[in-house]
């Protein structure tokens, strides 16, 4: 049983890292991004295929997953920096699922539906059953560090032009800040941050295959990030650790509720991810950014009484 | 199978690892006590789910005449089953838990070749074995060490006999689909190793086999106008692909994998759309003890070759265990073959018996119901024979001359 | 080759035309509460299996069941609309459109939980294709584009005819004025959802009728659906429509160089290029 906890915690801190990543792009820098699973399937594949194929050093993987994604996720900022929330939404959406196909199809490159499996996990030999706590304690030790630099880049000046942009890009710009410059750093950042959640992954799982990376699990990152606080660097992790450690419970439910198959169990999980998220969205009456926004609108479109 | 570098390879490997093994098992593979722990890792849903309720019938039915008979090595025997959902990710969180959590000594019956490939190195990792089902050749051809046998003819042995349909019947054109899977190269390439120098012309296509309309792909094959076809996916892509090719009024004989072409196939597909369909099937051991056993055992008139393998499973693993004196994933890579090769000993069909005669120190065969249960080096099955169904009238007729 | 392209073209405008029904429900939604309803795709599968249970297990035909499929997706939509998304009107486009993912997930969730995951057919017979020459089309493709064709001219009567569809556009075109006129505002968000929901039920429905149906169904075409209403314009019914059949026609004829698997990445290449290029789209206005 102990063993199964190390792996959720291991799981959880993982998901702490993307939800720490979200939070650069969209809390910080306030690009909602839909698509962060792509990302994450970005770097596990760039560190997998380095080091299965190419048998290089697995630290070397690790840095080749976080800077091709924060390569990627630059050019992809490049596209859609100028949309609107809701198109940015779409099209963040529309990447990952781009990039999940790709990977099912090109199987000469990702080997596709099958795979890729014997991915080395560091000092496996070495450490023999010990591995799994000692990998937990490495994504901590990662999830703290990265914690305090992102801490840090909050409250540097970096940190506070990201703000002003996210708050009016407009008047940001005219304040003389290159906001292009702004947004695609901000998103390497978070993109460097979900590849090595990727990395992370292949390394402890030793197996990696499309289907992984689906929208449930942006939207268990989202769930992460919302119930933990979004702007809120401890609270992305908090919340990440939180949901991971609720929907995994779940899975016990089965011994509890004998007359539900393991589908409808399956399901059952997923629906409580969706409400989580709808619960959340209601009960933080601040809505989705740390600090009230501003919107400019006119009277209220659509409903207009009170609920 | 492989080349003999790998072979030696992996003959180097399981040495090592057998003569390194005692000093670095974790010390709870020695417990004495407790019950003897094994699983199953069977699709209840997805492709393979017509197979696996069976398996899970089968483990079981074996696991409870055992217990009855006093269990192994003087301990119960403790059955676990998880559904792999014919996923590879839900798979390998499956196994986490039975390996993990369950401690289980074996994972049995894995059906479908991805998930096998997924969850071996996890079992090879945790010292626990794995009697597959799964039928992929690069499965056997990982570095498992040991820890992997199947009952089930390689792919590259299916995919002979599609080739020796084809010549048979005296094809010009024969048109390969199948969704991608870890075999599906080495299949195409087989057959057309096989054909080609024949003369006959080979066209292939891998599709996604979680689509719901194959209608593109079959209007590109319409185009080729080929005389044979091969259907080479599971049960739910057949069914769409059948149907697709009865719409565009495909006029040839086509052929399949009898896991894919089953009598749900048949409901799912309709009368008309299944009717004439050929397919390759693995002879389960038809006149053997073990399977008239097994038909009495699960109280059914009929077996296919999956709820054998699933019955050979659990007797291979409970025997071998009792034979190593230990109930581990090492006790069983160890002793399998001791029980299952030997063929001048005693046969016996069923573990209860075998049991006996382990506790009485005689030698014995286990001769199955799946077929002659012997093993090569790296876990693939020797000496296998294959038979041709037909779908007529709706009802599938075992071995037709074809 | 040539033959190729009219076979491919005849395909994508058949599917094209069902795609846009889809796309209209999306773009309605869109005109009348200005964000994007994500759970336009669940209400596809609403639409399909309620469709599936009057046709399999009621005995309907699949005309009539279309019909129960329109009516059970927009009362789905109706009431999934109040009870989870209503509460968070005034709130940002982006917060309702996450509710609507979430939303989505939940209908999705509760289908499966319902039905299970597996594939499951409508009660209608298979029926090989009609050939014409060197042309082959199935009866289904044909009657889906019928009954396609056929909601969208009553959806299309029904707009520009009606009072009720005159004060809808009227609250699209411009809310203030619309409710000033002493137009519900209410009244005509729920009528749009309804609507709306009720046109993706068809949709759902209609590809469940060519191929199963499965709680997936309308989230394997929903980039698709998007791509329709995006290119077309969002928020303008017309362009729906012929977003819809450019989408359609542009997924099939990249048969030529692609494999079918990357259908829904033409969807998406689609809307990144209307997005950079004229974010509003063919018949859009301009945004707000």
């Amino acid at each position: 049983m102990t063993n199964y906890l190390i792996a959720m915690a291991t799981f959880a801190s993982i998901y702490a890292i993307l939800a720490l990543s979200l939070n650069v792009m969209w809390g910080m820098a306030g690009m909602v991004n839909l698509g962060i699973v792509g990302f994450y399937a970005f770097g596990a594949y760039i560190s997998a295929l380095l080091t299965v194929n190419a048998h290089a050093p697995i630290a070397l993987g690790f840095l080749a997953a976080m800077l091709g994604t924060a390569a990627i996720a630059a050019l992809v900022t490049l596209g859609i920096m100028r949309l609107r929330d809701d198109y940015l939404a779409i099209v963040t959406l529309g990447f990952a699922e781009v990039v999940r196909i790709i990977a099912e199809n090109e199987i000469w490159l990702t080997r596709g539906t099958d795979g890729i499996s014997g991915i080395p996990q560091p000092l496996k030999h070495v450490l023999g059953s010990d591995f799994n706590l000692a990998y937990l304690v490495f994504c901590l030790v990662i999830v703290a560090l990265t914690l305090f630099v992102l801490e840090r880049v909050r409250t540097s000046p970096f940190g506070r032009v990201l703000r002003a942009i996210r708050e009016d890009a407009q008047v940001a710009a005219f304040a003389g800040k290159d906001v292009l410059k702004f947004k695609v750093k901000a998103f390497a950042i978070g993109g460097a941050l979900a590849g090595l959640a990727g990395a992370l992954y292949a390394h402890y799982t030793s197996y990696i295959v499309p289907e992984i990376y689906v929208p449930l699990l942006t939207i268990y990152i989202f769930l992460s990030l919302t119930a933990g606080g979004i702007g809120n660097n401890f609270g992305a992790v908090i919340g990440a650790f939180v949901v991971v450690f609720c929907l995994e419970s779940t899975r016990f439910l089965i011994g509890v509720i004998p007359w539900l198959s393991a589908e409808q169990l399956a399901a059952l999980r997923e629906f409580l991810v969706g409400l989580g998220l709808l619960l959340v969205l209601y009960f933080r009456p601040r809505g989705l950014m740390p600090e009230p926004l501003p919107k400019l609108v006119g009277p209220s479109r659509g409903a207009r009484s009170p609920d | 199978m492989g080349n003999s570098f790998i072979t030696r390879r992996g003959a180097l490997l399981t040495g090592a690892a057998t003569i390194a093994a005692p000093f670095v098992m974790p010390s709870s593979a020695f417990s004495q006590s407790g019950p003897v722990k094994v699983a199953g890792l069977v699709s209840l849903t997805g492709g393979g789910s017509p197979f696996g309720p069976n398996s899970k019938l089968a483990h079981q039915a074996v696991v409870d005449e055992v217990n009855a008979a006093g269990g192994v090595l003087g301990r119960k025997v403790e059955y676990l089953a998880e559904d792999d959902a014919t996923n590879p990710e839900a798979g390998v969180r499956a196994a986490r838990k039975l390996i993990d959590v369950d401690k289980t000594a074996a994972i049995m019956s894995v059906w479908a070749s991805a998930v096998g490939n997924a969850v071996l190195p996890l079992c090879w990792e945790n010292k626990v074995m794995m009697l597959a089902i799964a039928a992929a050749d690069t499965i056997a051809e990982l570095p498992h060490q040991g820890y992997f046998v199947r009952t089930q003819p390689h792919t590259a042995l299916q995919g002979e006999q599609f080739a020796a349909f084809a010549i048979r019947n005296k094809s010009q054109h024969f048109y390969l689909m199948m969704p991608q899977t870890p075999f599906t190269e080495t299949v195409f390439k087989g057959i057309r190793a096989l054909c080609e120098p024949k003369g006959i012309k080979i066209s292939s296509v891998i599709y996604d086999a979680k689509k719901t309309s194959f209608r593109s792909e079959v209007d590109e094959m319409m185009r080729a106008a080929p005389d044979t076809v091969m259907m080479g996916g599971y049960q739910p892509d057949d069914i769409v692909l059948a149907k697709d090719l009865f719409r565009a009024s495909y006029k040839g004989k086509v052929i399949g994998f009898a896991y894919g072409v089953t009598p749900q196939f048949i409901d799912g597909a309709g009368k008309d759309a299944a009717e004439n369909i050929y397919s390759i099937e693995p002879v389960p051991a038809g006149g053997s003890t073990a399977y008239a056993r097994l038909k009495a055992l699960v109280k059914k008139d009929a077996l296919d070759t999956y709820i054998c393998q699933a019955y050979d499973h659990v007797n291979l693993a409970l025997l071998a265990m009792a034979k190593g004196g230990e109930a581990s994933g090492t006790a069983i890579r160890d002793n399998i073959r001791k029980i299952a090769n030997n063929d001048a000993a005693m046969k016996v069909d069923n573990a209860v018996d075998g049991l006996k005669a382990i506790a009485a120190g005689k030698e014995i065969k286990y001769a199955g119901a799946s077929g002659p249960c012997k093993f090569s080096d790296i876990g693939n099955i020797i000496e296998v024979t294959f038979r041709v169904n037909q779908i007529k009238d709706g009802k599938i007729v075992e071995g037709v001359q074809a | 080759m040539i033959e190729k392209i009219i076979q491919l073209s005849l395909n994508g405008l058949m599917a094209g035309a069902v795609l846009a029904v889809p796309a209209i429900g999306l773009t309605m939604i869109y005109a009348v509460l200005r964000f994007v309803n994500f759970s336009v795709a669940a209400h596809m599968a609403v639409g399909a299996y309620a469709g599936y249970m009057l046709n399999t297990w009621l005995r309907l035909s699949a005309w009539l069941s279309v019909a129960g499929a329109f009516v059970a997706a927009g009362v789905a939509g109706i009431a999934t609309d109040h009870v989870a998304l209503r509460p968070l009107r005034g709130y940002s486009a982006l917060t309702i459109a996450i509710a609507s993912i979430a939303l989505n997930l939940m209908i999705e969730s509760a289908l499966r939980f319902t039905f299970g995951g597996g594939p499951r057919d409508y009660a209608i017979p298979l029926r090989r294709d009609w050939t014409f020459g060197f042309l082959h089309v199935g009866p289904q493709q044909v009657e889906n584009a019928a009954i396609a064709t056929i909601a969208m001219t009553i959806l299309f009567a029904f707009l520009m005819l009606t009072i009720t569809g005159k004060a809808m556009r009227a609250v699209a075109d411009n809310p203030m004025l619309a409710d000033s006129k002493g137009i519900d505002p209410d009244r005509m968000a729920r009528l749009a959802v309804g609507i709306g929901m009720g046109l993706a039920g068809i949709g759902g429905m209609l590809v469940g009728l060519d191929t199963s149906v499965d709680p997936l169904v309308g989230f394997r075409a929903i980039l698709s659906v998007f791509a329709a209403a995006v290119v077309g314009g969002l928020g303008s019914v017309p362009g729906a429509v012929i977003g819809g059949l450019a989408i359609g026609l542009s997924e099939e004829l990249s048969l030529l160089a692609l494999p079918a698997t990357y259908k829904s990445a033409i969807g998406f290449l689609a809307i990144l290029v209307v997005l950079t290029l004229r974010p509003r789209g063919l018949l859009g206005a301009k945004a707000a």
